[in-house]
């Protein structure tokens, strides 16, 4: 115990463990390096979240797998317009008010080189419901038969006239019983898409996927497709410049047009089925005033808040459709600014500035009002900031909050909230029906608002039993217009994405109906 | 040995008395449990959640339960070694999730500490024997930038110039030398400029003492005098110092982690909180504050051996 080299030797031996860890990193990557030369035609995609599982069934990898992987398919597609085509469905039907028929393909394999018959389709779909809480109450499915081999019966739980459309979700992509191990246990995802599931490394979370030789869609255009879940904006951006990477997503959005001059790599800014939408608590004076929520709406100027906050990613938004959306009312047009419009409807509505301090009053109270969101999508802490300064211009003090979200959930809950700025999802699946009555039915789902308007709730009840697609529309047209006048919630723009990629990346199609971007089968790499 | 059955006993307690914190704390925190589990693993966070999918959720975890039973059901498999319990995001044991990133995490922090020790240490003795010269100068502002630029920062401007502009190592990534390389200095850079700024005045000081001064006049030379006398005696706060950093460094890891996609726990304990994934908040504090404790007592051990006159027990 006495040694005097004791305190050295500890030292030392603290530093030898440090150099044998990572002396063990560097041999564990060594197989996989030597493995890359094999393949010329791979692309590195550089994939926005982490990717945390590739459990498509009781995890949250479903979006992942089928959109960005490619390695499964649903039984639905849908085209850039957002009508559904077909998938690895040819066609269905509605039999009757709750059954359902969908028709098969009969050339399609799975990647253990197994035929998809109906019965497997209905094994993934019994499994998804099972395990999956969300997929179920959209399916509202009660029990599944199968006719024959191509042929599968669907009987609904009540009428369901958006289940095509769910299944064009991801996470009801057909997956082969052979994912699950004898235990049961999901183990990879086995499916009929492009390409195949090759490995996961459960350590670095790096994603590996090989060409699909034998898909029934044709030629496949990679090889092999590496993808590494690189969460920080910043990174993403800097690794496709010094080329880790081929493809990749939404670098920070300010960063858009630098990137895009940098040699061999270019930027495209797309619309994706998502809008930035201001939730108006109307149960608070006196957002419940129509008047106040016009001259909001007037006051903001989504122009500028395209340009400068979300720098082109993304377009001012008039209604909750995207205008290339076969249903979405093409007269509207977003509210441009107006100050005058906005001072005239709020002095109708009794609201000057009395005390000369720049924010209106009413007997004697202020028009103030907090504004709620949340950083975890980057455009909406400065869009806030933006907003309020803008509102500000009218007279209206708006004072910007930035939470975390279970304390937003919570705030919603009680009631604390004046106004709720978001980003949400305008087809998760593609049917005008599901967004409408979710939002602006008496007690839907996501009507934050509490908005309630008979004639809103009347033409969406009829539009259900509608089977006239064009007729159908129509009566959403007409919600759509009426909701853009009572202004309950305040679009402000179109949710855009950047897509990064390196030139020698060809044949890369944007598919606007994908939850966040999709991989094409033929895209390939130019040599 | 007493002490150290003592010692042992105090740990033990810290740590259950972190997790209990930890746990209901994290019961505490605004948002329900079960809703954020939901939307973190089927629905998408802005969805609006159904009460029906909200009470599969309850029931799966058994999260309706009162919260001590909760605790306690988790502390009784945690002692009977059944383990700490699964994720509600990754279906997998905890046990199993720290066995698979915690390497990661171990791994930087020790290069990051490598770094920070050795070259702390050495330019801490490099400045005091240049004392008030401009090379001490230049390293003691240097030290300030050191400890007032955040990590996250320095990160990015490291990217900038090792990786895009000398085209030296990658931009992120995990298992080979060069992609430990970014991430270690970013995170070693704070404790690097707090240990030379200790060392640097703990030597000084001394310095000073009167047998520095004999041993000077015996006439052994500069690197023996340093060497032999005066760093083992200026080494007892540099070595609490070091011990602290070990907490500062880990929680440095959360945001380096981040940056780099680097694949250990800090960036899997931010992710789990936001999710409410609670099994694994657990799992890794559990393994913070362990790790916390263990380098505190190798430090508290090494006293003894710095300056015998300091004793246990």
């Amino acid at each position: 115990m006495k040694n005097k080299n004791t305190p050295m030797c500890i030292i030392l031996i603290t530093l030898l463990v440090c150099a044998s860890l990572l002396s063990s990193g560097c041999t564990s990557s060594e197989g996989s390096e030597t493995a890359e030369v094999a393949y010329s035609n791979t692309l590195v995609l550089g994939e926005m979240w982490e990717i945390e599982t590739i459990n498509t069934v009781s995890g949250d990898g479903g979006t992942l797998i089928c959109e960005k992987a490619a390695i499964t398919e649903t039984l639905v597609g849908a085209n850039p317009d957002f009508s559904l085509k077909p998938g690895i469905a040819t066609s269905w039907e509605q039999l009757e008010e709750n059954t359902w028929e969908f028709k098969l393909r009969d050339d399609v394999f799975f990647h253990d080189g197994s035929k998809m018959t109906a019965e497997e389709v209905k094994f993934s779909l019994e499994n998804v419901i099972a395990e999956n809480p969300r997929v179920a109450s959209m399916l509202k499915i009660a029990s599944m038969e199968a006719v024959d081999d191509y042929t599968l019966r669907i009987e609904t739980s009540e009428l369901n006239p958006i289940l095509p459309g769910v299944l064009h979700y991801p996470d009801t992509a057909v997956i082969s019983p052979s994912s699950f191990d004898e235990a049961g246990e999901y183990v990879k995802p086995v499916g009929t898409g492009p390409y195949k599931f090759e490995s996961f490394d459960e350590q670095t979370r790096v994603l590996t996927v090989v060409k699909n030789e034998n898909w029934w869609g044709g030629e496949v255009g990679l090889d092999r497709m590496v993808l590494k879940g690189i969460p920080d904006p910043n990174t993403r951006a800097m690794a496709i410049e010094n080329g880790e990477l081929d493809f990749t997503v939404d670098v920070p959005y300010s960063e858009t047009d630098r990137i895009n001059e940098v040699e061999e790599v270019n930027v495209e800014k797309y619309k994706t089925p998502r809008v930035y939408k201001l939730d108006v608590n109307l149960e608070h004076e006196p957002l419940d005033d129509v008047r106040v929520r016009q001259a909001m709406s007037y006051a903001i100027d989504r122009y500028e808040i395209a340009e400068h906050v979300l720098y082109n990613v993304g377009e001012p938004a008039a209604g909750p459709f995207l205008p290339s959306m076969v249903w979405a009312n093409k007269d509207l047009q977003p509210y441009t600014r107006d100050l005058e419009k906005a001072d005239e409807l709020l002095t109708a509505a009794g609201w000057v500035d009395k005390d000369g301090d720049g924010i209106r009053d009413k007997d004697g109270k202020p028009l103030k009002f907090n504004l709620m969101t949340y950083s975890t999508r980057p455009g909406l802490p400065p869009m806030a900031q933006a907003m309020a300064a803008q509102l500000r211009e009218a007279g209206i003090d708006v004072e910007p909050e930035v939470m975390e979200y279970g304390a937003i959930n919570d705030r919603r809950a009680e009631g604390i909230w004046d106004l709720y700025l978001a980003a949400y999802n305008i087809a998760m699946v593609p049917d005008p029906e599901y967004i409408l009555s979710n939002w602006y039915m008496t007690g839907g789902p996501d009507n934050g608002p509490g908005y309630s308007n008979p004639r809103v709730d009347a033409l969406i009840t009829e539009a259900r039993t509608i089977a006239d697609l064009e007729e159908r529309y129509r009566k959403f047209n007409e919600v759509e217009a009426i909701v853009y006048e009572e202004q309950p919630m305040i679009i402000v723009a179109y949710y855009g994405c950047a897509i990064v990629k390196k030139d020698y990346v060809s044949g890369y199609v944007f598919d606007p109906t994908a939850h966040d971007y999709r991989i094409n089968a033929d895209m390939y790499i130019e040599k | 040995m007493r002490y150290f059955l003592k010692r042992f006993g105090f740990m033990a307690l810290t740590v259950f008395a972190v997790c209990a914190l930890t746990f209901f704390l994290m019961n505490a925190i605004p948002g329900g449990t079960a809703e954020l589990i939901l939307k973190h693993t089927f629905v998408g966070l802005e969805e609006s959640a159904t009460e029906e999918q909200l009470n599969q959720i309850s029931s799966r975890y058994n999260l309706d339960d009162p919260l001590y039973i909760q605790f306690f059901r988790w502390v009784k498999a945690a002692v009977t070694g059944e383990g700490i319990g699964t994720s509600y995001v990754f279906r997998k044991p905890v046990l199993y999730l720290l066995a698979l990133r915690l390497p990661a995490t171990i791994q930087l922090a020790g290069a990051s500490m490598a770094i920070a020790v050795l070259a702390g240490v050495s330019l801490g003795i490099y400045s005091a024997l240049r004392e008030n010269r401009i090379s001490d100068h230049i390293l003691r502002v240097a030290t300030l930038f050191g400890v007032s630029m955040p990590c996250f920062w320095v990160a990015l401007l490291l990217i900038l110039v090792f990786s895009l502009k000398l085209k030296l190592v990658p931009v992120a990534g995990y298992g080979s030398l060069e992609n430990l390389f970014l991430p270690a200095a970013a995170l070693s850079l704070h404790s690097m400029a707090a240990v030379m700024r200790v060392t640097r005045t703990s030597m000084l000081e001394t310095l000073g003492q009167e047998y520095i001064r004999f041993a000077k006049a015996k006439g052994l030379p500069l690197r023996k005098i340093i060497s032999r006398h005066a760093l083992k005696n200026a080494m007892l706060p540099v070595v609490t110092v070091i011990g602290f950093q070990m907490g500062n460094l880990l929680g440095g890891t959360i945001v380096i982690e981040k940056i780099f996609a680097w694949p250990g726990i800090g960036s899997l304990l931010v992710d789990s909180i936001s999710a409410r994934d609670l099994p694994v908040v657990q799992g890794c504090v559990l393994a913070i504050v362990s790790m916390f404790l263990l380098v505190n007592f190798l430090v508290d051990m090494l006293y003894t051996h710095l300056d015998p006159r300091i004793r246990y027990g």
